[in-house]
């Protein structure tokens, strides 16, 4: 199989989901259609999803499914200029029309579709309805001049991947029961343990052996969870195409690393964000196709999409050879909206984040920076809640490159466990840098203090108090060294346990605040530990701090 | 307090089935759909910057839920734990959702029958816990229960309300977070302690 082989595989792959999904939301618009016939967004809807199954069975070259899509087009098309909705016998007609296409569709995956008996009287039947309302001639053998080009592809070979669609939530319980069994089994465990004999043994042997298999079985459950980026990916490949055709441009979108594994809740969120950085680099990046040949570029616009891992988080990087973002008109607008005052000195990375803030995207610049009112600081809400970073680096016609970093997964985090009393805390492992001991002659017994690190002055908090726990502060003290944002600061505690994978699991609606705990996890002893919010509880002691002064 | 004002639930019309339960040496009384279970006392694990009635979280079979302590809430000792204490986890609604919650109690007691003819209004006075709390009392034979009305003890909206306004004391200089629902732990957050 070639490299162009596989790639129509993965392509049909995607295309086998995205018609499914588009057929079914046809069949929901239709059936609307008969109950609120004033939406003419129903018909918008439908005519999108005719009109991407016949763009894409074009260019997977089933030319009898793309005619006969191309023939449904053709009546929504007749309905759209006269904007008015098709009547009760038109709706029929179209819904037989997708119960055939699912069937076509359906048929794809094992090669190229021929119409049966049944399958072209109502495509003449459609094309004659489409006559009927309009001057327009339908071709009604086939959409020909769409697949003249190239020869016909071998039949593909039937693709062995058994798929199942399964509820995300459904995986949500499995991965909590997955951590249940681990918990029961180490409890389990300290049972045998002290059985003791050689009975004891065999049993704990045989139970070595099980919690083996129960940890494959984790690692499986987490695994599951893990889709490929791709065929989100791919989905933008036909969107840019045509919004820079809207836009009078030529682009073309380059996939790479679209193998790349993610969190299915990661990928379902990260969608957002990225449509509207897409359609602000077609919009707003690229240039038109003189002005880009007038600057001794190629007409046609590329924009790069890429996934990679780097160090525990996935990275997305959006690249385009577009005109940059325009420095001093960023500035300005800043200014005028008053998001800086125009004194200070900004870095080169902040001047491009202050297109994320919110507000920035308001008034004019709307139309300038982002599209269709639609912010980048949502964009950048979007990723902070995936726990993700984003940074824009661009230079003046050349263009721009979006680096977006995410972790891996919502569901379980590094983290680095430390006891105060008899509490014990999780300190998400991004944050710490190292460990130390608190010298003695350092300490005091407040709330907050400063040690010397390395002969440098670093602040910390003493999570004990400032957490109200009971119990004395012991004689030896340790300091977990966390960084925020480039702010190195420490946490004193009583003991340093480790590290630890966590499941995390959010405390609820009850708890929707709560200052310095961004969640909670089910412990080894089948005890509840909470997870720190780094960031909360520095800027939690950072204010009270402050008033203190005040 | 925030929550909008829903109205009283309504005592079942006929016979109903309530969980009777100790808590500082008063009885209780839950109707019994209210209860998805029982479980033994086991760790709750105190959250930081919360209200003092609120014991915790624990671990209910993987999900992590809030325990309250009825006690502090009516303005009594803190529970004290026994081999008979134990966690009555209900199902709580708020804001049209239904929320999971424990409830600590000294010991449970027993289910009983209670007919409609069998509750009394609760008096003016001479009970410890707020009248808002109560939908009446259970008569069993000599002795009285008090019929809670857990959506209202538990609302969610009040452990919110107390909880965000500890952030104000945060920002603010100072904000009685007890008049709000309740006493705050002492919070190196609040008010620059």
């Amino acid at each position: 199989m070639d490299l162009a082989d596989f790639d129509r595989g993965a392509v049909l792959a995607s295309f086998l989901v995205e018609s499914e999904e588009g057929l079914d939301a046809m069949e929901q618009a239709l059936v609307q259609m008969e109950t609120n016939p004033s939406d003419l967004e129903l018909l918008h809807t439908i005519f999108r999803v005719a009109h991407s199954i016949k763009g894409n069975a074009t260019s997977l070259e089933l030319p009898e499914l793309a005619g006969f899509a191309h023939v449904v087009e053709d009546l929504l098309d007749v309905f759209r200029e006269q904007q008015a909705l098709p009547g009760p016998d038109v709706i029929s007609l179209l819904l037989k029309a997708v119960d055939e296409l699912r069937a076509m569709v359906a048929a794809a995956q094992s090669g190229p579709v021929e119409l049966t008996q049944q399958q072209h009287r109502l495509r003449k039947e459609i094309a004659h309805e489409v006559e009927k309302r309009s001057k327009r001639v339908v071709t009604t053998n086939g959409a020909r001049e769409e697949t003249s080009s190239g020869p016909k592809l071998d039949t593909l070979p039937n693709p062995n991947h058994r798929t199942l669609r399964a509820d995300v939530d459904k995986l949500d319980h499995m991965l909590n029961l997955t951590g249940e069994i681990v918990i029961a089994q180490g409890r389990l465990r300290q049972m045998i343990e002290k059985l003791g004999g050689e009975q004891g043994r065999t049993i704990l042997e045989m139970h070595r052996e099980a919690e083996r298999l129960y940890m494959d079985l984790q690692s499986e459950v987490m695994s599951i969870r893990m889709v490929p980026v791709g065929p989100l990916f791919r989905q933008f490949v036909r969107s840019v195409r045509d919004l820079a055709k809207t836009h009078g441009k030529v682009a073309r979108l380059e996939v790479t690393g679209g193998d790349v594994e993610v969190d299915t809740t990661v990928l379902e969120q990260l969608k957002d964000p990225l449509v509207h950085l897409i359609r602000n680099a077609v919009d707003h990046g690229l240039e038109k196709p003189d002005v880009r040949e007038g600057k001794g570029k190629n007409a046609c616009g590329v924009i790069k999409l890429s996934a990679g891992h780097s160090g525990g988080n996935i990275v997305v990087i959006l690249q385009d050879d577009g005109a940059g973002f325009d420095r001093q008109r960023i500035l300005e607008k800043a200014r005028r909206v008053g998001l800086i005052s125009g004194k200070e000195e900004l870095r080169e990375q902040d001047i491009y984040g202050l297109v994320f803030q919110a507000g920035f995207s308001t008034a004019e610049t709307v139309t300038d920076l982002s599209g269709r009112g639609v912010g980048l600081d949502v964009v950048r809400r979007n990723i902070d809640n995936l726990r993700g970073t984003v940074e824009i680096t661009s230079t003046k016609s050349k263009g721009s490159t979006i680096t977006i970093r995410l972790p891996l997964t919502l569901a379980i985090i590094e983290g680095f466990s430390v006891k105060v009393g008899s509490e014990v805390f999780i300190v998400p492992l991004e944050h710490v840098t190292e460990c130390t001991e608190l010298p003695a002659a350092q300490s005091n017994a407040g709330a907050s203090g400063i040690l010397s690190l390395r002969g440098d002055p670093l602040p910390y908090v003493r999570l004990r108090r400032t957490f109200s726990l009971p119990g004395e502060i012991p004689n030896r003290e340790n300091i977990v060294v966390v960084k925020v944002n480039e702010f190195c600061a420490g946490i004193a505690v009583d003991e340093l346990l480790g590290g630890m994978q966590t499941v995390v699991k959010p405390l609820g609606k009850a708890f929707r605040s709560v200052h310095g705990i961004a969640g909670s996890t089910v412990l080894g002893d089948g005890r509840v530990g909470l997870i720190l919010d780094v960031p909360s509880l520095l800027r939690g002691v950072m204010q009270s701090s402050l008033q203190a002064q005040a | 307090m925030g929550a909008k004002s829903q109205g009283k639930e309504q005592l079942p019309v006929n016979k109903a089935q309530y969980l009777t339960f100790f808590t500082a040496g008063e009885e209780y009384a839950v109707v019994i759909a209210k209860v998805r279970e029982i479980i033994e006392y086991d760790t709750v694990t105190t959250v930081p910057n919360t209200p003092s009635w609120i014991s915790g979280v624990t671990n209910l079979r993987g999900k992590v839920i809030p325990v309250v302590d009825l006690a502090v809430k009516f303005g009594m000792q803190p529970s004290r734990i026994s081999k008979f204490s134990c966690i009555i986890v209900t199902d709580v609604m708020f804001q049209g959702e239904s929320i999971t919650m424990g409830v600590l109690s000294d010991a449970v007691s027993q289910v009983i029958d209670l007919a409609a003819d069998e509750i009394e209004k609760t008096p003016p006075f001479g009970t410890r816990v707020k009248n808002e709390y109560l939908l009446g009392m259970g008569v069993m034979g000599k002795k009285f229960c008090l019929i809670l009305d857990i959506d209202k003890v538990l609302s969610a909206d009040e452990v919110l309300t107390v909880t965000e306004s500890v952030e104000e004391a945060g920002n603010d200089s100072s904000s009685d977070a007890a008049t709000k629902g309740g006493p705050a732990k002492p919070s190196h957050f609040g008010a620059g302690a």
